[in-house]
């Protein structure tokens, strides 16, 4: 569905990612793992069309999409959760959520169903100011609101980083309802829901994928996936 | 935008027609005092200011888009009217159309060029872009503008009544103006359009996740902050008679980016308390210092000085400007009154 083949993307004169390699199939959900300044987020840009890869190719059901602007690639399916946590804090929750509806062609309804399945106690906060969410209430709105329109990759950024147990724990519980019904790439530290969630994981390490474990065994062992840290 | 996503409205903030006459009522008061205490010709430069204020607020305070070159829109529409009485007709209706092609025309092509650019990028663009209308204005086509020595022109009655030479009638067709622009502003700014565009203020990335062209939102809201400009610029020409090169200095971009910031960015009061406060401090502080100096033993610090302190104010205590810092303390006020 997704395939990233030898890409290389640069700051400047500065080589983030080197020659990276990655699939995602339809279903899957894909976690790519590695210490701060692996290149993760970096990588996660590129495919949402914010970086344009200087070498290797993008392609999406087929196609070449690396180059194409960001919502170029939303209209394509694409949704980006950034990793700050950013929403339209001026705005209401409802007004974040018609926002993303108007931009994916959805019908308001729908997309309030849709983004307050995955959390009903959303709809307590639809006339609050999205500014005065706490971490994870906007963590699981922008999730909410990454849902809105036919998305078809999710490419999530460090779900759960400064995130309460608690909280994680929903974003867990989420995350596993959402599995299978959409495809995602996603970049997380927290390496007991990348156990138990991922299909396929991908180790970085300064710009490189070193390691990739689709064995659901090797996946689920969090000592053999530290070692790699 | 795509057809596909037109069945359904954006999100628009909550206004209604009693608030906005409110507004209005409150705003045309306010002037009309303002003309009661002052000379009228004060409170109607005070107005075509005001009018440029507001239209740059719309392109900083609300898309947040800093630029060092609005004068060179106010300009174009000064020089577009000036021209046009001066070498075509007295007209005052074609006038002020001209120049608000002149602006219209110029900031859809430059718009173009500038809003590939962000941040100190832009607002350097802008101030080249700024540069070289001044160097047109000044030399290039001093044929037509007279260079430095300005260019002189008479407009007749507009709809064969208004005189732009009588105080009275002057007063009161800016005023409408002002209040149109201020009526469409606070529309346009709760508008689903508007909405779209404080987005992109607070994230322009995350609007494009959202599927948006925000180079379509941005170029709307730059023309239309420019055509605004070029309003002032053209009402400045018919209610002076005469245009020199000043009224395109990139100078001229300090006055209207210290007043924004005074009222408060993003914030059409704000516009309005920050374009009078800017414009009292620059015309009543030149003539009450002498006078002052009579008083004191010390020489007292020029008017370039004391806006300098009210800015620094301003920037360290006052950071979403006055209208800002009144109205947090008007919620602070009622939420210890709720807690109370």
């Amino acid at each position: 569905m997704l395939e990233v083949k030898g890409i290389d993307v640069s700051y400047g004169h500065a080589r983030v990612v080197h020659d990276l390699n990655l699939r995602l199939d339809r279903g899957e959900m894909v976690f790519i793992v590695g210490r701060n300044g692996a290149g993760k987020t970096t990588l996660l840009k590129t495919v949402a069309g914010l970086l344009r890869p200087v070498k290797g190719t993008i392609t999406f059901q087929d196609k070449e999409i690396h180059g194409l602007p960001a919502e170029k690639l939303a209209r394509r399916g694409f949704r980006f959760v950034a990793q700050e946590k950013k929403v339209f804090s001026s705005l209401t929750v409802r007004s974040n959520i018609e926002l993303a509806a108007h931009g994916a062609g959805e019908d308001l309804d729908t997309a309030l169903k849709k983004a307050t399945s995955i959390y009903p106690d959303l709809s307590r906060f639809m006339d609050k100011k999205a500014g005065g969410l706490s971490g994870g209430q906007r963590e699981i709105l922008l999730i909410g609101r990454a849902l809105i329109g036919e998305p078809k990759i999710l490419l999530i950024d460090e779900p759960t980083e400064g995130l309460a147990v608690i909280v994680i724990e929903d974003i867990f519980r989420i995350l596993r309802e959402m599995k299978e019904k959409v495809s995602a790439v996603i970049v997380e530290q927290n390496l007991s829901v990348v156990s138990r969630l991922a299909d396929r994981i991908y180790i970085m390490k300064e710009g490189k994928i070193i390691k990739e474990f689709a064995n659901k065994a090797e996946i689920a062992d969090i000592t053999e996936l530290e070692r790699y840290l | 935008m795509r057809s596909t996503t037109r069945h359904m409205p954006l999100p628009a903030g909550s206004i209604t027609k009693s608030l906005v006459s409110r507004d209005l009522a409150f705003v045309a008061a306010g002037f009309v005092a303002l003309a009661i205490v002052m000379k009228m010709h004060w409170a109607i430069d005070f107005m075509i200011f005001c009018i440029f204020v507001l239209s740059y607020d719309l392109l900083y305070g609300y898309m947040g888009h800093l630029s060092f070159g609005h004068m060179l829109y106010f300009g174009a529409g000064a020089y577009g009217s000036a021209i046009w009485l001066a070498h075509v007709n007295a007209n005052p209706f074609l006038a002020i159309m001209a120049g608000l092609f002149a602006g219209a025309l110029l900031s859809s092509f430059l718009g173009l060029i500038a809003l590939q650019t962000h941040g100190a990028s832009f607002a350097l663009i802008n101030m080249a872009f700024n540069e070289i209308g001044f160097f047109l204005i000044h030399s290039a086509l001093s044929d037509y503008t007279y260079g430095e020595d300005g260019l002189s022109c008479t407009a007749g009655k507009l709809f064969g009544f208004i005189n732009f030479y009588n105080e009275r009638h002057s007063f009161i067709f800016v005023l409408v103006l002002l209040l149109l622009v201020f009526w469409l502003l606070r529309t346009l700014t709760v508008s689903p359009f508007g909405v779209l565009v404080r987005s992109i203020k607070e994230d322009e990335n995350r609007v494009k996740f959202l599927g948006y062209n925000t180079m379509t939102y941005k170029w709307i809201t730059f023309v239309s902050a420019s055509i605004l400009a070029a309003l002032a610029g053209g009402m400045f020409t018919m209610i002076q008679g005469f245009v020199s090169p000043i009224t395109i200095s990139p100078f001229g971009n300090v006055d209207v980016i210290f007043a924004v910031l005074i009222g408060g960015a993003g914030n059409l009061y704000g516009a309005l308390i920050g374009g009078v406060a800017f414009m009292l401090i620059k015309n009543f502080l030149p003539v009450l210092i002498p006078e002052l100096e009579k008083l004191v033993p010390f020489q007292v610090p020029q008017w370039e000085m004391w806006l300098g302190i009210v800015l620094l104010v301003t920037v360290f205590a006052l950071r979403k400007g006055l209208v800002g810092f009144v109205r947090q303390k008007w919620q602070h006020r009622r939420q210890v009154g709720v807690v109370s």
